[in-house]
C-alpha cells in the first residue's frame, strides 16, 4: 500500500543500546521516546503507555540498573545504555521466581500496570534483597495499579523474598 | 445448581488456584489493542471541542487535508449515524453543536501519529460559545437551556424510561411503595438531607482504544478493548443497517474497564474513518486526557433523602429524589438511574417509599456505567443518612442498621419478599464489626491515640447491590474436548481483570473432575466465534456464565456417555466418569478413555460412532420481570450480594489529616468459587471506593471546562494510600441458583466505601460531611462550622 | 513524541555555552526531563531544539569540601542526593527533601538543578535549599556568576538565569552543614503529588531559618529567626510573607492554616531534639 515518507524521518541518528542482553543498532528520529522506540521500533510491546506524562508507571523499565518512566526519556538519550524489560523476565521458558510468586498470589488481574510493576520490584530487589511492607509499597508507589488495590502484589514480593510469614486469606464465616 | 455440595466433596471449586488469564500478563506477551498492529493501518487523532456548550458555525479541513500521510478526515456533517444504547441521542462525531468540553468533533486518520496530530492541529473550527447548564439542580429548572432541544424526536426503550421532551430529564425513575402520606405521619422524627458526588472517572490503566476496518461489501471487524462484543456489534449492526454477520468484533487482552468499556465508545468512529480511507484499518487510542474528557465518566448526584423513623428505632417512611449529573448523553446513565432508584434505599426494609430518580442532561463529559452503577454515589448518601437518623433516635448506629436491615420476609422496594437464601446483610455487618472490635478501643488503640493526639473513630454500614440487567439476559458457554482429553471453552464474557476465567475454569473442572490445567479458557472475545453474552457488567458474570459452563458440561458428558455405553455396553445409569474416562460404575475397569471419544470413537475394526465431544450450555435469567413505570414495582434482581464494611479512622480534630486504619469487607458470595481471587477483588474494589471516598473528582471552571484531566490533578490511590490493615470475609448463604451456590462480587467491595469513612471520620472529630471527596481539608472546613 | 524537535548532546562545557548562545530561546535545557517531557507533550512548551548536558561529566559531581561544602552538579539525580553518604552526612535535611519529590521512577531522573531552575513555586527542594543558604552557579560564554538562591526565584516558574546560561550546580556553603530541621508537605494523597503547601525549616546555631512554597509566586524565605524564637512569632511573620491562593488543588485558608501547623510542628521537634 502507498504510504508517504513520515515527517519524523528528517532527523535521524543510530543508537545503540542493550536490550535484555541483546545488543541492538537502529536509527531514530530525535523526537522518540524509549517508550515508543521499545514498543514500536523493536516490537517489545509489554511495556504499555497508560498516561505519557510520568505518573502511572505502566511504562517502567530498567536503565542502567535504575527504574524509569520511559515515556519521559528520550532514545536518543538511552543510547549506550543496559535496558531491561518485562520481556527479559522470564528464563529459559520459565518464569522467574518473582513471577511465579505474583502468579502464586494473584497479584495479576487485569495485567496493564504488571510489566512496569515487575520492573520496579526487580530494581527494588536488587539494591534490598528483604525489603520490609513499608519499603516495597515506597518502590511501587509510581505504578498504579486499579484492579488489586497492591495488597496481593506486596504479599507476593513478602512471599519471593522469603518473608512471608503468615499469608492472610479470605475468612470464611 | 450444585449448591448443595458439601466442600469437603470439592476437587478445585472453592480452592485458591492460580488464574488461567495471567501467564502472557506477566511474561509482557499479552496483546492489548494498542499492541496489535495490523496491515496497511493507520493511525487516527480526534479534535476535540474546548467548550462546554457551543454551536459549531463551520469547520474547514483544507489545510489538515495537505498534510502528507492523511488519508482520511471526518466531520460530524458527514456521519449521519445516531446512536445510544438506551436513548438514541448521540452523533459519533458533535454534528451542530458540541455539548461537551473534550466532545470528539472532528477525526484524521494518517500514516503515522504525529501526521494525524499536525492534521488535527490545521482543522479550523469556528463555535459560537453558549451558556451551558453545569449542575443537575440547575438543569432542572424551568429556563434552563436545554442541552437536548429535540429529546422528544430521540428513539428510545418505551418499555424501560421515561424521558421527559422540552425539559433535561432524560430519564424520571418513579419508584411507589406503600403509603408514604401516611408512613411519615406515624414518624416521630422526620429527617432530610441531601448528599452530593462529583463525576468520577474509572481510570483503566489501559485507555480506551479501538481498531476499525471497513471493507467493501460494509464487511466490519473491529479489535476493541471493550467488555461487550456483543452488544458493539448489536450497535452498530443497528446504527449502521448492516446485518449482524457482516460485522465482527473481536477483543484481546483488556486492561481494566470498570464499566467504562461496557458500551460502544469508538468504534464508529474508526469504522467510519477505515471507511473513508478506502478499507485501511485505523486504529485509535486514547490518550489519558482524553480518558478523562472526551470518554465518558461517572455521573455525579445530588441526593435528597428524607427518613421518617418511630422512636425505636424503626423507619416507617422514606423519600428519594436523586438528580444524577448525567452529562450531555444519556448512554448507560438513564439505566443507572432506573437501576439503582429499585435499589436507593441501601439494603433496609423501607415499608413506606417514594422514589423519583431523574437522569439530568449536563454539559459535561457523560456518565457511563461505573462498577456499581450508581450504589457507590447513592450508599454515600444512605450510609451517611442512617448514622444521622440512628444518632436522632439516640441508637447506636451499627443497632440501627441491624434493626431495620432486610432479612427473610421482608419487602424489597419493588415488592419482592427476602428469604433466607437470599443472603444475610446482618451476619455481614457482624462479621465486619467483629473484625474492627466496633463499640470498643482496643488497648493497642487507645495508646495509638495517646501519642499521637489523634482521635479513633469507627464505623459500620451495610451495601447490597443485584445485577441491573435486562429480564431476558442470557449467555452460553461451549466446551470442545481436544484429542488429548484436555478442554476449550469459549465464551464470551470479557476478562477485565475480575478473574471470572478463572472461577468459570474451576466449575468446568469441578463437574468433569479434570483438574484445572486441563482447562483451557479461550481469552479473546470474537463474536464469530464465541456463543452470545449479554455484557461482561453488573456482576452476573460467575452466576450466568457458571451455570452455562455447568449445563456445557453436563451436555458434553451427556454425548461422552451415551458413545461410552455403546462401547462398554452398559446403560448411561451405571456409567460415571472421572479424570482419565467414563466408566462403569460396578465395573470401573470397564472404561473407555477421553482421547478416544474426544473426536469421535473407532472400533478396532475401524467403524467410529459419536463424533467430536461438544457442550453446549446455555443459562437465561428466569422470573424477573420490567418494573411497572408508575409504581417502580417488580423483580428485577438476579441475585442480591450483601455486603458489609468496618472501617476505623486515625483522625486529627483540629488540622483535618486522617489516616485509614484498617478496613474490613465482609460480602454474602454464596460460595467463594476462588477464595484468593475473591480477596483480591475485595480489596481492589475497596481501594477504589476509597479513591472516590478520598480524592477522585472532576473540577470544573464556571464555563465548563474540565481543570484537572491528568493525573496531576486528578489523583487515584497509590500503593502508601492502602490502609495498613485491610481483611476480606466471605459470608456464604448459598444462592440456590448460582453455580455451586456463588453470587457475583465484582462491584460489590467499592460501593460502600465512602459511607464507612465518612461515619467514622464523623465518629472521631465531629466533623459532619455531605459532600465528596473527603479532603483533609474538607474535613478541617466541616469541623470549623461544628 | 508527537512535537518535533531536534535533539543535541554536547560534551564539554564550552561546546554547550556555545549551542546556548546559538540556540537562544528556541533551545531548551534538560537533565532529567521529567519536567520538560510532560511541558512538551502538553503544549506548554516548544522548543525548536532540546539540550541534554547529562553528557558533561563534570555535571554529575556531588561532592563535598570543608571550604566549599556541597556542590550540587546539574546532572544529580535527586536519587543520587538521597543514597549519598556525603549527603546523608552533612546534609541530612536535603536528603530526607529529597524523598519527597515525585515517585521512585521520577526520583531516578529528576535532578535537583532542574528542580530549582523549573522554579515551580512549589518546588521540593527550594525550601530547604533556601533555609541552608544554597546559591547557584550560573554559566556562559561570558564567564562565570554566582547567585544565591533566595534572589534566584522570580516568578511563577521564572528564575533571573538567561537563555544563554545554563544553571551548572547548586552550592550549600559549609557552615549550614549539620543544620537540624525538618520538612513538611501538603499532599491529596499520601502517594505521589505535588506541593499544596511546603515548609522546610534549618537551625544551625543560633539561626533558624524558614522558607514557604507554594504559597506565593515564588518559594519564600523568611527572615533570620535566633533559635528561641516561639513558633507563633514565626508563623506571625509567615502570613505577612505568604500570598497563598485558592486554586483547584486547595484554598488560600486551608494552605494558610496548614503552614502555621507545620511551622509549629517543625519548631516543636526543633526544641525537643
Amino acid at each position: 500500500m502507498p504510504c508517504s515518507v513520515p515527517d519524523e524521518w528528517r532527523n535521524f541518528m543510530k543508537i545503540r543500546v542493550t536490550i535484555n542482553n541483546s545488543i541492538v543498532e537502529r536509527e531514530v528520529s530525535d523526537n522518540k521516546t524509549l517508550l515508543h522506540f521499545l514498543r514500536d521500533d523493536l516490537g517489545y510491546t509489554g511495556t504499555k503507555e497508560g498516561c505519557g506524562a510520568g505518573e502511572c508507571g505502566a511504562c517502567t523499565v530498567i536503565l542502567n540498573g535504575k527504574a524509569v518512566n520511559s515515556c519521559l526519556i528520550l532514545a536518543r538519550e538511552a543510547d549506550g545504555a543496559i535496558i531491561e524489560t518485562v520481556e527479559g523476565e522470564a528464563g529459559d521458558g520459565k518464569l522467574s521466581p518473582l513471577q511465579e510468586a505474583f502468579q502464586k498470589h494473584h497479584a495479576v488481574q487485569c495485567g496493564f500496570c504488571t510489566p512496569g510493576m515487575l520492573m520496579s520490584i526487580k530494581a527494588l530487589l536488587r539494591e534490598n534483597p528483604k525489603p520490609d511492607e513499608e519499603q516495597i509499597k515506597k518502590a511501587i508507589e509510581g505504578n498504579f495499579c486499579r484492579c488489586t488495590g497492591y495488597k496481593q502484589i506486596v504479599e507476593a514480593v513478602l512471599y519471593v523474598t522469603g518473608q512471608l510469614e503468615k499469608q492472610e486469606e479470605l475468612i470464611h464465616e | 445448581m450444585n449448591e448443595n455440595r458439601a466442600a469437603k466433596d470439592l476437587i478445585c471449586v472453592g480452592k485458591g488456584v492460580e488464574r488461567v488469564d495471567t501467564l502472557e500478563k506477566l511474561t509482557g506477551g499479552a496483546l492489548y489493542v494498542g499492541d496489535l498492529l495490523l496491515p496497511g493501518m493507520l493511525h487516527a487523532k480526534v479534535l476535540k471541542s474546548p467548550h462546554a456548550k457551543a454551536r459549531i458555525i463551520k469547520i474547514d479541513t483544507e489545510n489538515a487535508g495537505r498534510v502528507p500521510g492523511v488519508r482520511a478526515i471526518l466531520t460530524g456533517d458527514e456521519l449521519d449515524y445516531r446512536l445510544g444504547l438506551y436513548l438514541v441521542d448521540k452523533y459519533i462525531l458533535a454534528k451542530g453543536v458540541v455539548r461537551h468540553f473534550g466532545e470528539a468533533v472532528a477525526a484524521v486518520a494518517a500514516d503515522t501519529l504525529i501526521a494525524a496530530e499536525k492534521a488535527v492541529e490545521l482543522i479550523e473550527v469556528q463555535y459560537e460559545v453558549m451558556e451551558p447548564v453545569l449542575d443537575p439542580v440547575r438543569g432542572l429548572e424551568k429556563d434552563a437551556p436545554l442541552v437536548h432541544p429535540e429529546l422528544g424526536s430521540y428513539d428510545y426503550i418505551k418499555d424501560v424510561f421515561t424521558p421527559v421532551p422540552g425539559t433535561n430529564i432524560a430519564n424520571h425513575t418513579k419508584l411507589r411503595k406503600g403509603d408514604i402520606e401516611k408512613g411519615f405521619r406515624e414518624a416521630d422524627f422526620i429527617l432530610e438531607r441531601t448528599y452530593t458526588n462529583p463525576n468520577v472517572q474509572h481510570v483503566p490503566m489501559e485507555t480506551h482504544g479501538s481498531i476499525g476496518q471497513w471493507q467493501t461489501g460494509d464487511r466490519l471487524t473491529v479489535w476493541t478493548s471493550a467488555q461487550s462484543p456483543f452488544t458493539v456489534r448489536n450497535l452498530l449492526a443497528h446504527s449502521f443497517s448492516i446485518p449482524h454477520n457482516s460485522i465482527r468484533v473481536i477483543i484481546p487482552y483488556v486492561g481494566g474497564g470498570f464499566g467504562g468499556k461496557a458500551g460502544i465508545h469508538l468504534e464508529p468512529l474508526v469504522l467510519c474513518l477505515s471507511r473513508k480511507a478506502g478499507g485501511r484499518p485505523v486504529k485509535l487510542i486514547a490518550t489519558r486526557e482524553e480518558e478523562f474528557s472526551m470518554l465518558p465518566c461517572r455521573s455525579g448526584l445530588v441526593y435528597t433523602i428524607r427518613t421518617g423513623v418511630n422512636k425505636d428505632g424503626k423507619i416507617t417512611a422514606q423519600k428519594m429524589t436523586m438528580r444524577w449529573d448525567s452529562g450531555a448523553y444519556a448512554d448507560y446513565a438513564v439505566n443507572v438511574t432506573r437501576a439503582s432508584g429499585y435499589s436507593a434505599a441501601g439494603p433496609y426494609e423501607i415499608p413506606n417509599a417514594w422514589i423519583d430518580a431523574y437522569t439530568v442532561y449536563t454539559n459535561k463529559p457523560f456518565g457511563t456505567a461505573y462498577r456499581g452503577f450508581g450504589h457507590v454515589e447513592f450508599s454515600w448518601g444512605i450510609e451517611r443518612h442512617m448514622d444521622l437518623v440512628a444518632r436522632t433516635v439516640g441508637l447506636d448506629p451499627l443497632e440501627f442498621r441491624k434493626k431495620n436491615a432486610l432479612r427473610p420476609d421482608s419487602i424489597t422496594l419493588t415488592g419482592e419478599k427476602i428469604t433466607a437464601d437470599s443472603g444475610n446483610v446482618t451476619k455481614c455487618m457482624e462479621s465486619a464489626a467483629r473484625a474492627i472490635d466496633y463499640g470498643r478501643l482496643t488497648e493497642e488503640e487507645k495508646a495509638r491515640e495517646r501519642q499521637t493526639g489523634m482521635k479513633i473513630g469507627k464505623s459500620v454500614v451495610a451495601l447490597h447491590k443485584a445485577p441491573a440487567m435486562p429480564p431476558c439476559t442470557g449467555t452460553a458457554v461451549i466446551l470442545k474436548m481436544n484429542e488429548d482429553g484436555s478442554v476449550v471453552a469459549n465464551f464470551s464474557l470479557t476478562e477485565i481483570g475480575a478473574g471470572t476465567y478463572t472461577s468459570v475454569a474451576q466449575i468446568i473442572a469441578e463437574e468433569l473432575r479434570f483438574p484445572v490445567s486441563r482447562i483451557k479458557i479461550s481469552i479473546d472475545s470474537d463474536t464469530d466465534k464465541e456463543p452470545y453474552d449479554w455484557q461482561t457488567v453488573a456482576s452476573k458474570g460467575l452466576l450466568l456464565s457458571g451455570n452455562a459452563a455447568i449445563l456445557a458440561a453436563r451436555d458434553l458428558l451427556a454425548k461422552a456417555y451415551d458413545v461410552a455405553a455403546q462401547v462398554l455396553k452398559a446403560s448411561v445409569v451405571d456409567l460415571d466418569h472421572d479424570a482419565d474416562g467414563v466408566f462403569v460404575k460396578h465395573h470401573p475397569s470397564h472404561s473407555v478413555a477421553w482421547r478416544n471419544m474426544a473426536v469421535g470413537y473407532a472400533y478396532p475394526n475401524g467403524n467410529a460412532i459419536g463424533g467430536p465431544l461438544i457442550g453446549v450450555g446455555r443459562y437465561i435469567a428466569q422470573g424477573l420481570t420490567n418494573l411497572d413505570k408508575e409504581t417502580g414495582q417488580g423483580l428485577p434482581a438476579l441475585d442480591w450480594t450483601y455486603g458489609a464494611h468496618g472501617l476505623v479512622a486515625l483522625v486529627n480534630d483540629r488540622t483535618g489529616e486522617f489516616n485509614v486504619l484498617k478496613v474490613a469487607s465482609a460480602f454474602d458470595v454464596g460460595k467463594a468459587i476462588n477464595p484468593i481471587s475473591v480477596r483480591g477483588q475485595s480489596i481492589g474494589g475497596m481501594l477504589q471506593g476509597l479513591g472516590t471516598a478520598l480524592c477522585e473528582g472532576y473540577i470544573y471552571s464556571p464555563e465548563g471546562v474540565l481543570l484537572n484531566p491528568s493525573f496531576t490533578d486528578n489523583k487515584i490511590p497509590t500503593s502508601l494510600d492502602l490502609p495498613p490493615e485491610v481483611v476480606s470475609i466471605a459470608v456464604e448463604t448459598p444462592q440456590l441458583d448460582g453455580p455451586f451456590g456463588a453470587r457475583g462480587v465484582g462491584e460489590h467491595s467499592m460501593i460502600a466505601v465512602c459511607g464507612a469513612l465518612g461515619n467514622a471520620i464523623q465518629n472521631a472529630s465531629g466533623a459532619d460531611l455531605t459532600h465528596m471527596p473527603i479532603r483533609q481539608e474538607d474535613v478541617w472546613r466541616a469541623l470549623q462550622k461544628s | 513524541m508527537l512535537q518535533e524537535f531536534t535533539y543535541l548532546s554536547p560534551s564539554t562545557g564550552d561546546e554547550l555555552y556555545t549551542i546556548l548562545r546559538e540556540k537562544g530561546s528556541a533551545g531548551r535545557l534538560f537533565a532529567g526531563g521529567t519536567d520538560l517531557l510532560v511541558d512538551i507533550r502538553g503544549g506548554k512548551a516548544s522548543p525548536a531544539c532540546l539540550i541534554d548536558l547529562k553528557k558533561i561529566e563534570r555535571y554529575h559531581i556531588l561532592s563535598y569540601s570543608d571550604m566549599e561544602g556541597l556542590s550540587i552538579g546539574a546532572a544529580v539525580t535527586c536519587r543520587d542526593l538521597v543514597t549519598s553518604t556525603v549527603v546523608r552526612v552533612h546534609y541530612p535535611l536535603l536528603a530526607e527533601v529529597a524523598e519527597h519529590l515525585g515517585s521512585p521512577q521520577l526520583r531516578n531522573r529528576a535532578t535537583i538543578v532542574g528542580n530549582i531552575c523549573t522554579a515551580s513555586p512549589g518546588a521540593d527542594m527550594a525550601p530547604m535549599l533556601l533555609c541552608l543558604e544554597a546559591s547557584v552557579e550560573i554559566a556562559s560564554e561570558e564567564g562565570l556568576r554566582r547567585v544565591p538562591l533566595r534572589e534566584f526565584f522570580t516568578g511563577v516558574k521564572k528564575t533571573s538565569c538567561a537563555a544563554h546560561e545554563v544553571v551548572e550546580r547548586i552550592i550549600v556553603p559549609s557552615h549550614t552543614a549539620d543544620s537540624k530541621g525538618g520538612y513538611e508537605k501538603l499532599k491529596r494523597i499520601k502517594g505521589h503529588d505535588l506541593a499544596l503547601a511546603n515548609v522546610a525549616i534549618a537551625r544551625k546555631g543560633d539561626t533558624v531559618k524558614v522558607a514557604i512554597g507554594a504559597c506565593s509566586v515564588t518559594p519564600v524565605l523568611l527572615r533570620d529567626f535566633s533559635a528561641g524564637t516561639s513558633a507563633a512569632d514565626i508563623v506571625k511573620e509567615a502570613e505577612s510573607s505568604i500570598k497563598p491562593i485558592d486554586d483547584i488543588r486547595a484554598s488560600r485558608d486551608y494552605r494558610l492554616f496548614m503552614v502555621k501547623t507545620y511551622i509549629e510542628r517543625l519548631i516543636d521537634a526543633l526544641q525537643c531534639a
